[in-house]
Formats: structure tokens, sequence, C-alpha cells
């Protein structure tokens, strides 16, 4: 007799989620299902609304990564204006930049020190109470000190470039509304009111060797825990660099083999497809070469630091290096390494702020241009939690026709269920019953891609985790909710 | 979010914060925020006032700088007499997100990570529609102007300090 296991909701994720896991006769996993039930259908809702107002309203699609969306649909909107990255105004990119980064780091800071800590501090083991941010500001006072004071340091740089912490503005189609004064960008360089921008440089060092340090005593169960084969995505410079706000497609296999390089990101509809599940909002993107079975990819920290061929930071490169050596030089498969990557991408994050910080031009110059309208834009970026896909038409008079949205967390729709089902054949263990260590261990899995639930499926995340169990016939076995 | 203008000279700022939470885009959702505005324009409070969607971990760090904190939110169940008046007491929770901290576990980590903890309060004033629409349901003006009437008895009183 077939069995069916669901968890939901998913705690310590941005969202709410649901896992399905169907048993065989044997009580062996035969399928797991990681279910996105909310819906909002953002895609809809900016149908008919100017071209430009489309940077202020999809950014309203999350409250985690808005200035991602902000900067993708920006993107997009700058071509419908007639202007391609290369042309943007110089202080106009660098502002973007500086955004970006700020987003990323705060971003990453926040999983890092808020929902990752607690595994890695108290273990799966730990009862669900404990693996918490509050028992990490009992018992490790200085790290959570320092995940505030990370993610503050960048939410603040959001706000002086965008005016608000979050759903600011920055972006206008062709440019962005203002540069970054000297006593503004002081601020964040003279440590008075905030620590400086090279503190954040020294904590950035100090998390990445926390993170080494923490591999040296747990190398087994982070090197194998959710481990699978998988292709990689992400973009690159054309000398293979890691970028992060405007560069071409390129992935690989699990091996490391090619199978996309140096592709515009314009190109996404001819390289990508997006299967749909009846028991899913989430689509399932795939490389349309490989097909729906072998063409899904992870993308974020992860992958990024899979296919790029180096870092443009000289301590973030570093550190990559180091990170290539645990796999020799070949693609890391780990899914828990995504937490080492993640620290490398704030580290880099860090040293491009302070270049940027102290680059005297950021007032300067020509902050808006424009161009022959068109009536498509394409905006492609690598957000946090990776690639992230925004397309726009507009017909003559600048009204959206078509809006499609491929957010980081759909890419890693496939991925997230294959860690979903290593955890599941190896905890379940022929025991059909729902425990705590099965939750514990579902929900480690998933949080190492820091999905972005409410993105994915443009829904008003809760947050809640329901695990359920079923039989091959469809029988209700067991069924645990956490909220 | 916005930050509001400040009516007080240094020293007074950092007695009192008033933090409304919420979105006046989403009907009665906008009553913290409401209460916030009124205080404002009639003078009624001297300390500094916030506007939050929501509560976030850096507020654990704000709310250090002050002696008392009042966060006034929209509550969706019934209330008595269309709101209430607590004490907010640290708690751990079981908060999940990281962008919608509650009251009591601002508090809870202000107490944890800066050994500091602000004489806290909860004003909850009952909503009843939560719509896509700016504005406030009648009964929820109603309540609106029985919370302002019962914090001026508060501000007023003896017992406690909230200017």
């Amino acid at each position: 007799m077939n069995r069916k296991i669901a968890i939901d909701p998913i705690t310590r994720v941005e969202g709410h989620g649901k896992v399905t896991l169907h048993l065989d006769e044997n009580n062996r996993v035969k399928e797991a299902r990681f279910h996105i039930v909310e819906f909002r259908g953002f895609e809809s809702f900016v149908k008919g609304h100017p071209y430009w107002e489309a940077p202020l309203l999809v950014q309203r699609l999350c409250g985690i990564c808005p200035v991602s969306h902000h900067l993708t649909a920006g993107k997009a909107v700058d071509q419908i204006v007639g202007v391609d990255p290369q042309d943007l105004p110089e202080t106009a990119t660098k502002i973007r930049r500086l955004l970006h980064y700020a987003q990323v780091f705060q971003s990453h800071a926040t999983h890092f020190f808020y929902l990752a800590s607690p595994d890695l501090l108290f273990g799966t083991d730990a009862p669900a109470e404990k693996r918490s941010i509050m028992e990490v500001a009992v018992n490790n006072k200085e790290l959570a000190l320092k995940g505030i004071q990370m993610r503050k340091f960048g939410q603040e740089l959001i706000q002086a470039i965008a005016g608000k912490k979050i759903h600011g503005i920055s972006v206008t189609p062709g440019g962005v509304h203002k540069g970054l004064r000297k006593e503004e960008r002081q601020f964040f360089l003279d440590g008075k009111a905030v620590p400086s921008v090279d503190t954040m440089i020294r904590w950035s060092l100090e998390m990445v060797a926390f993170l080494k340090e923490y591999r040296s005593k747990n190398q087994e169960w982070l090197d194998s825990f959710a481990a699978f084969p998988s292709n990689h995505l992400g973009l690159v410079t054309p000398n293979g660099a890691l970028e992060l706000y405007d560069g071409n497609f390129r992935a690989i296999d699990a091996m490391g083999k090619t199978i996309i390089d140096q592709e515009p990101d314009t190109r996404y509809q001819e390289l990508f497809g997006e299967a749909t599940e009846v028991w899913t909002y989430l689509k399932f993107p795939y490389l349309k070469s490989l097909g729906r079975e072998k063409g899904w990819s992870r993308v974020g920290p992860l992958a990024r630091l899979n296919v790029c061929n180096y870092i443009p930071s000289p301590l973030a490169e570093r550190e990559r290096q180091y990170f290539k050596s645990l796999t020799d030089n070949k693609p890391n498969n780990s899914s828990m390494h995504t937490h080492l990557a993640r620290m490398i991408e704030v580290l880099h994050c860090a040293e491009q702020m302070k270049l940027l910080l102290e680059d005297d031009t950021l007032d300067k110059g020509e902050l808006v241009r424009q161009g022959k309208h068109r009536n498509l834009g394409i905006g492609v970026i690598e957000a946090p939690r990776g690639t992230l896909i925004h397309h726009y038409e507009v017909d003559d008079n600048g009204m959206i026709t078509k809006c499609n949205l491929i957010v980081s967390t759909t890419h890693n729709n496939e991925p997230m269920n294959q860690a979903v089902k290593w955890v599941a054949n190896n905890v379940l263990d022929g025991k059909p019953e729902i425990t705590e260590a099965l939750l514990n261990q579902v929900e480690t899995a998933i949080r190492t891609f820091d999905p972005c639930l409410s993105c994915a499926t443009h829904a008003l995340g809760q947050m809640p985790l329901k695990i359920t169990l079923f039989d091959a016939e469809g029988k209700l076995l067991d069924e645990r909710t956490r909220s | 979010m916005r930050k509001a203008n400040c009516s007080m000279n240094a020293q007074e700022v950092k007695r009192s914060l008033l933090v409304g939470i919420g979105n006046s885009a989403r009907e009665d959702d906008g009553l913290g925020w409401a209460f916030v505005e009124r205080v404002e324009q009639e003078g009624l409070f001297k300390g500094d006032c916030l506007y939050r969607f929501q509560l976030n971990l850096e507020d654990a760090e704000l709310v250090t700088k002050y002696k008392r904190v009042l966060f006034v939110d929209a509550h969706k169940g019934e209330l008595p007499n269309g709101y209430s008046f607590r004490k907010c007491m640290p708690d751990a929770g079981a908060d999940f997100s990281t962008h919608q901290l509650s009251p009591e576990s601002i508090v809870y980590l202000s107490q944890q990570l800066y050994n500091v903890r602000p004489q806290a309060f909860i004003l909850g004033i009952q909503g009843y529609k939560w719509g896509l629409k700016e504005g406030l349901s009648e009964q929820a003006q109603e309540n609106l102007e029985k919370a302002l009437k019962g914090f001026l008895q508060k501000r007023n009183g003896s017992n406690l300090i909230l200017y």
C-alpha cells in the first residue's frame, strides 16, 4: 500500500509552504512534493497600468526583497524607453548597483542570522521553541547583535538611496531619481552613526570564518545533508565574473559541463520553458535544451559561486577559492554549503559598497536618459535568492498588456522538491509517521534555499507549515501542523 | 513606513515613543496610523512618533533609546470597549518571519540583547474591515475616538506617564 505524508506549514521561511510525502507499499518515499498554496496574481494585476508604474507596483510583491523587484522592473522599463543597460547614465548605474548590493547584503545577513543560524547553532534535534532567533539572542548575543547591525546598515543605505527602507523609490525609466551626496555617503564611511562599511567587511569576514570553522567540526553533516546533483544557473560578466546586477546567463551541469554560456538575458524565453503542476501555484522553469525532466537548475548563492570564474572583490575571491577547494574545483552540490556561499556574497557586497561609497561621482553627471520607445522590456537581475526575470509588453500608449515574472524561488522549485525527497528518504526509514526529526530536517533543507514564497506565488505570506502522510490509495495516515 | 515630525527638545524626545503599526491602504488596518496622526495633529503627545507597516528586528535596538514605548495596532478580535490597553511583557513568542515581529518579541529582544527593557504598552483598537481600500469603517472610526479618549485619560492619570 502506498502512503503519503504532508508537512504544513513550513516555518522560518518567508511565506507559507506545505509538504506531502507519498509512500509506496514498503513505506519508502515514492514522491516528495513542496506545495505552494497561495496565489496573488500580480502578473494580471499590473495589466492596464502604464509601464512607468511597474517598478513601483511590483515591489509590493514582497517586504523582504522589494529592491530586487524594483530594480528588475526598472531594467525592463529602461528598454521600453529605449535605454539598454550599457546606455544607462554611469552615475545611475552606480547608484542602482549600490542599492542592489545593500539589498543583497541585508537580505543575506537577515537570512543567516535570523533564519538559518538556529539550525547551525542548536541542530535539527533541538526542540522547535529553541530553534529561533530568540534563543540566538540568549545564547549567542554577539552574533545576534552583529546580525541586527549588518541588517540595519543595509537598510539604512537603502533608505539613503530610495527614501524608505521598504518600498522606496530610486528607479525611474532610463535612470534614477537622485544621486548620493558626499555627506550622505559619509554616514556609512565614518562609523559615527552606524558601524562603518569597513566594520561590515570585517564582520562579514568573521562570519565566513565562523562557517569555515563550523564546517571543520560538522563536515560529514554539512557535506551530505540534502546533497543532490543539479544544474546551476546564474549571471556572469563577459569575463565570467560573478555579476549580480547585469550580466549574461551561464548554466552548468552537476559535473561542471557548460549547458549555456554568455546568453543575453533578453533571450530568456528562447532558453527557458515553464511547466506547471496541479498541486502547486509555483511553476517549474527548465532549460528548453534539456527538457522538463533534466533542465531544472538551482539558483542563488550556491549556484552563482558554482557558475562564476571569479569574484571581482579581493577578499571574497580569496574565500571563493577556499569554497572551490572543498569540491576540488568541481561544482558544489551540497545544499548546506549555500550558507557559506551566501556569506561570501555578503563579503563581496560589503567590498563593493565600500568602493561605491568612496566614489565622489555618485552625485555628479546625468541621472536619466531616454531613447526611442519600444513595446517590450525584459529585465534580469541576480536577486538575493537567485535569478529574477521580469518581462513586460506595452501597447503604443505605454499601457502594460503582458507581464511575466519568474522569481528566484520559482527556479528553485524542483531543487527544493529534491531536497525534501532526500530528507524523507534518509529520515523516514520505513516508519509511516511524522516525527519531530522529520519536520525539523525538512524545514532545514528547504531553508538553505532561503525561499520567499510570497514572491514565488505572488501571495501575501503568513508562514505556517503542514506535513501530511498519505498511502497509495490516497488515505490520510498522519498530519502535523506547526504555526 | 514614515517618521513623523518630532516636536520636543532633545532631552524630552527620548522619554517616550509612540509606534503606529498597520497599513492605511487596508481599511481598518490603518487604525494604528490613524491614531498616531490624530495624536500628532492635536498635539496630544510630546515624544517621538513612528509609523510602521510591521515591526522589524532592528526596532529592538530603537526602543532601547526610550523610557516608554506605546505600540498602537488594529485588533481583529472582539474588544469590550472597542479598544484595549495593556502592558507589553517580553515574550520570545513564535515569530516565524523576519519582517513581522510582535511588540512582545521586540521588548524581549531589547532586554536580551541590550539589557534594556523600556516600559512598554500595547493599545489595540478593534477593526472590522481589511480590504484593499483607504479609510476606516464607521465602527472603527468610533473605536478610534474611544481609544483617543482612553489614551488621554491614561496620559492625564497619575499612575502612568505617556508623554
